[in-house]
């Protein structure tokens, strides 16, 4: 048994220096301090994306994206298709957890200051693929075509389209038409299965190269201290074995999730009957919708909502961007000023999103 | 997973230890791949039955027809007058919920059980229905024939 | 213009001073009167015989003038207030001078209503004629203008007896109701002479019902007005204010039960409580103009106008003829008349509540009571299977399961049983079985699913625990090998 596997690896590395690799991975560490836990976000979030490409796939075997049998068919999947319900259920619910995840690892590196030089590209790309994220979440939410997703996505492209200038080209590239009917399915399906996917994977293979090249950031308090205090620990196999370990546990909360809360198909979305009360966007956009229920309708000489999604995108930005402006962090000094923000950012996400959903 | 760094020491704790992993990853390994290759096992009813509220083709729909449809959990009944409208009604009789069905040869939605009658308006002619049928909208988007509920 | 305005002035006056002078002159001699006897003229004639003549009033009271003078041209004046003879509603208006004041009315001591003008006016009567400008009735057109004399008096045209008579008058001619209601029928009449109530009627009893009995008076609507008497949710009631009182209906010989037996069963509730139009009210059964009971031999017909299935079941079958030769009033001999309940099931087979084993016992009438016996347990354990079913199917849909497709077909399952209710009536086991089985097929099938349902709601869950213990196990011993990696010297 040993020697056939010492020979196939001896034949492989013969043509593709996989020792190289192994000696990489032999000397890759990661750091060890009491911020540690919060590299395991990244993973986590990397296995939750893994359950989504496999259990997505899985669904598109019976999934139909078309206005008449989307529904059905998932109502098929549920009832005829055996652990069908699982699937679908482990499929929605690591898509929450995914973008939670997502955002707890953004946040880490936010207070770590990880992003400094020289890993501005490694946070760009992290927030290229956050937003992604929430595109797949925001496209495959109506899949189901069912009541809530639909009125979801009217408003939710509605709000697209009062942007200026770009508002009304954007909210009819989005729904494929004036209107959300089947066509607007037929295109998202095509975002969450195709291109979302597509660039999903390539700034996926980025944020990880990345991550591999600079290896793990190590915060400035633990940089600081002398070489001999800065415990160390193997990344290959104890930390991934940790990382496999807290994977495993990750994976049967998935199942007892889709078990005990089998994920909801309400009723079939009807183009022609009057919004049910109580329409809300997924919870990860609710920190959103609710401020914009908040601006007045008229504010200055723009329309509240316009006013709204401009800030939001212009804080977007600024956000994305501030290991291009944060020189402080870059010098390795400690900008307290992140830290208010990253704290100011949190509390009115989490704020925000209690008040919307209890609302 | 194996690799000349892993130690050696506690030689037969290890033994036990690494027979407990390796038969762990095969039973995790049976948990996953079980529902996956369950699922991909094409169900005994071989496709989602076509159950939507998109009932036809009006070119294909015959005047002085009625058809049921299924309705998510409530059956439909579409009928078609001799003058070519098209009307959808809860084919739920208002009497005591039999099925309704369209009988050519009176002219009218009738109910099996008590011999209830409606015209093609889905109001009572006679029989012990005590109200109308439910009506639902139908709507002709080109030549498709959609039935769509009021809510 | 000034002219004009003078003109009115007077005669608005006039009018005030005739109204005064009216009750003033009520006891004085009627000159009017002596001179137009003397003409012999039909209404100074009448007139002498009237009420209103008798309690003093003179022919100034309603047309105005003075009759207290013998010269013409003084008590015919318009100065006098003459109004001569009043056209359209202003008939009506006079008369209702005197009896819409409850003032005046008890000055003459009467005690007389004093709503009726209202009342005809909100009537159907109350309308405006074809005419134009004036309603269809004036208090004229059924009291006479002269000889006005009380209901109670016989020569009276809205007396009891004569009331039939004067209201055909119109509603029995086709011509003249053409132009109100021309679908209103105009036999009604005819149909009365031929109900019970209106042979009684014509041999004078004075207690049977005419015209106004049901419809009112004064204040009669369309009957389908709900205010109106005959409505059908306010019939049952203005049938049994006579028929449920026990004094009125002694001489009769008949039941005073009706009404509460009716409130009680399937149609009364139905129609009383649940406000359903569509069911039953009296006269659906008995007729309305024409009312009798129904004979015996045409129950099925009188039950079949709407549950025709059931009737025409019954006609085929064995049972029509031998309730015909046993004189037995079809339909009512199983389900009763006026108390009908919601049938239930025990009705059928040979249980002593069961209607069946009136005539058939094992040792009379035995093929029947087979065929009972046989019915009534395929229709209970239809009924069980159904039931259990429709448990199932319940128990999985609140466990979260997806049973859209067992409860879709477990309708086809109620509704076999439904028929089977109304197959009953064939009264043939061969053509019941037809129905009841493929129920039961149904009600099988849908058991299935949902027990599959159920046991797949278990299967997950034991599922999980399974796979929770093995991904525990993979945990801990994962957790023990890193462990002893990091605790092994490098």
């Amino acid at each position: 048994m040993k020697t056939l596997w010492n020979r196939t690896f001896a034949w492989i590395d013969e043509r593709v220096q996989l020792s190289d690799v192994m000696s990489f991975l032999g000397k890759k560490s990661v750091p060890v301090h009491r911020h540690s836990v919060w590299y395991y976000f990244g993973g986590v979030s990397l296995f939750l994306f893994i359950i989504q490409v496999v259990t997505g796939i899985l669904l598109l075997l019976y999934y139909k994206g078309s206005e008449e049998l989307a529904f059905e068919s998932i109502q098929f999947i549920m009832a005829k298709v055996e652990f069908g319900w699982l699937i679908r259920s482990i499929h929605s619910w690591a898509a929450n957890l995914f973008i939670l995840s997502a955002f707890i690892h953004m946040f880490s590196v936010l207070f770590e200051k990880a992003y400094r030089k020289p890993r501005e590209l490694t946070w760009l790309s992290g927030m290229i693929l956050l937003f992604l994220g929430m595109g797949f979440g925001f496209s495959g939410y109506l899949l189901p075509w069912n009541e809530v997703s639909f009125f979801a996505t009217k408003v939710g492209t509605d709000i697209a389209g009062v942007l200026p200038v770009v508002g009304e080209p954007l909210m009819v590239f989005l729904r494929g038409g004036e209107d959300v009917t089947g066509a607007t399915l037929s295109r998202f399906f095509g975002f969450h299965v195709a291109v979302l996917p597509g660039i999903f994977t390539v700034m996926l293979g980025l944020h990880l190269l990345l991550v591999q090249r600079q290896g793990m950031s190590k915060p400035l308090s633990y940089e600081q201290l002398p070489a001999t205090d800065q415990k160390t620990m193997p990344f290959f196999p104890n930390f991934m074995l940790r990382d496999l370990l807290l994977w495993l546990l990750v994976l049967n909360l998935l199942a007892i999730l889709a078990v005990f809360f089998p994920w909801e198909l309400g009723v079939k979305a009807d183009p022609f009957a009057p919004a049910p009360a109580g329409i809300k966007p997924e919870w990860y956009f609710m920190f959103m919708f609710q401020t914009l229920k908040y601006i007045p309708g008229e504010l200055w000489f723009l329309e509240g909502e316009v006013v709204g999604i401009l800030l939001f995108s212009l804080a977007g930005l600024v956000w994305m961007f501030i290991p291009l402006w944060d020189k402080k962090s870059a010098r390795g000094e400690e900008n307290r000023f992140i830290n208010y923000l990253g704290l100011f950012a949190l509390i009115y996400i989490i704020v925000l999103t209690t008040i919307g959903w209890f609302s | 997973m194996e690799h000349p760094m892993v130690d050696q020491p506690q030689q037969s704790k290890r033994d036990f230890l690494r027979y407990f992993l390796g038969g762990g990853v095969l039973a995790w390994l049976g948990a996953v791949f079980y529902p996956v290759f369950a699922y991909l096992k094409p169900p005994k009813q071989g496709d989602v039955e076509v159950t939507s509220v998109k009932a036809g083709k009006l070119s294909e729909i015959e005047k002085e027809s009625g058809t049921i449809v299924r309705f998510g959990n409530k059956p439909v009944i579409m009928v078609r007058t001799a003058e070519g409208e098209v009307h959808a009604f809860s084919a739920t009789c208002t009497h005591l919920d039999c099925t309704v069905q369209f009988r050519k040869d009176m002219g009218v939605i009738w109910c099996a059980c008590h011999n209830g009658k409606y015209d093609l308006n889905g109001r009572v002619v006679s029989g012990p229905p005590p109200r109308p049928l439910d009506e639902y909208r139908v709507i002709i988007q080109a030549d498709d024939v959609i039935i769509s509920s009021r809510t | 213009m000034v002219l004009v305005n003078n003109n009115v002035l007077a005669i608005v006056l006039c009018s005030v001073l005739a109204l005064s002078t009216a009750f003033v002159t009520a006891q004085a001699q009627d000159q009017c009167l002596t001179c137009h006897s003397t003409l012999e003229d039909n209404a100074s004639a009448a007139f002498k015989g009237d009420i209103h003549s008798r309690k003093g009033l003179t022919c100034a009271s309603c047309h105005g003038g003075d009759a207290r003078s013998d010269d013409m041209e003084k008590a015919m004046g318009t100065a006098a207030g003459f109004i001569g003879v009043p056209k359209g509603n202003a008939v009506s208006e006079v008369c209702a001078r005197c009896h819409s004041s409850s003032e005046t009315m008890k000055g003459y001591r009467s005690n007389v209503p004093v709503s009726q003008w209202e009342l005809l006016k909100a009537s159907v009567h109350g309308k405006v004629s074809t005419a134009g400008g004036e309603q269809i009735l004036q208090c004229t057109t059924c009291h006479n203008a002269h000889g006005i004399v009380p209901v109670a008096d016989p020569r009276s045209p809205v007396h009891q007896r004569n009331a039939v008579k004067t209201c055909g008058t119109c509603h029995g001619s086709a011509s003249y109701m053409r132009r109100y209601n021309p679908s209103l029928p105009v036999d009604q009449v005819e149909k009365y002479r031929t109900s019970v109530h209106g042979v009684l009627n014509a041999r004078g009893d004075a207690k049977v019902a005419e015209c106004a009995s049901c419809h009112g008076s004064h204040d009669i609507r369309p009957a389908s007005d709900v205010r109106s008497k005959v409505h059908p949710l306010n019939l049952p009631m203005t049938c049994a204010a006579c028929h449920s009182d026990v004094a009125r209906m002694k001489e009769y010989k008949i039941p005073t039960d009706q009404y509460e037996k009716f409130a009680e069963s399937v149609h009364g509730k139905a129609l009383l409580e649940k406000r359903d139009l569509g069911a039953p009210a009296c006269n659906d059964c008995h007729g309305n103009h024409g009312a009798v009971p129904p004979g015996v031999q045409s129950i099925s017909n009188v039950c079949g106008t709407c549950h025709a299935l059931n009737a025409e079941l019954f006609t085929s079958s064995p049972h029509k003829k031998a309730f015909d030769v046993a004189k037995l009033p079809e339909c009512e001999t199983c389900h009763g008349n006026h108390e009908i309940i919601a049938t239930t099931d025990n009705l059928l087979g040979v249980s002593p509540e069961a209607v069946c084993s009136n005539c058939h016992s094992p040792e009379t009438n035995v093929k029947g009571y087979g065929v009972a016996r046989t019915m009534r347990a395929l229709i209970d354990s239809l009924e069980a299977l159904e039931g259990t079913a429709a448990g199932l199917v319940s128990e999985a849909e609140q466990k979260g399961m997806e049973v859209g497709e067992a409860k879709f077909k477990l309708r086809d399952a109620r509704q076999a049983r439904l028929q089977s209710r109304t197959m009953v009536h064939a009264f043939d086991e061969a053509k019941f079985e037809e129905v009841v089985r493929p129920g039961m097929a149904i009600a099988t099938v849908v058991m299935g699913e949902a027990q599959a349902a159920l046991d797949d709601y278990v299967f997950r869950r034991v599922g999980l625990g399974l796979a929770t213990l093995i991904i525990t196990l993979l945990t801990l011993s994962l957790y023990l090998y890193i462990k002893r990696i990091e605790r092994s010297p490098r």
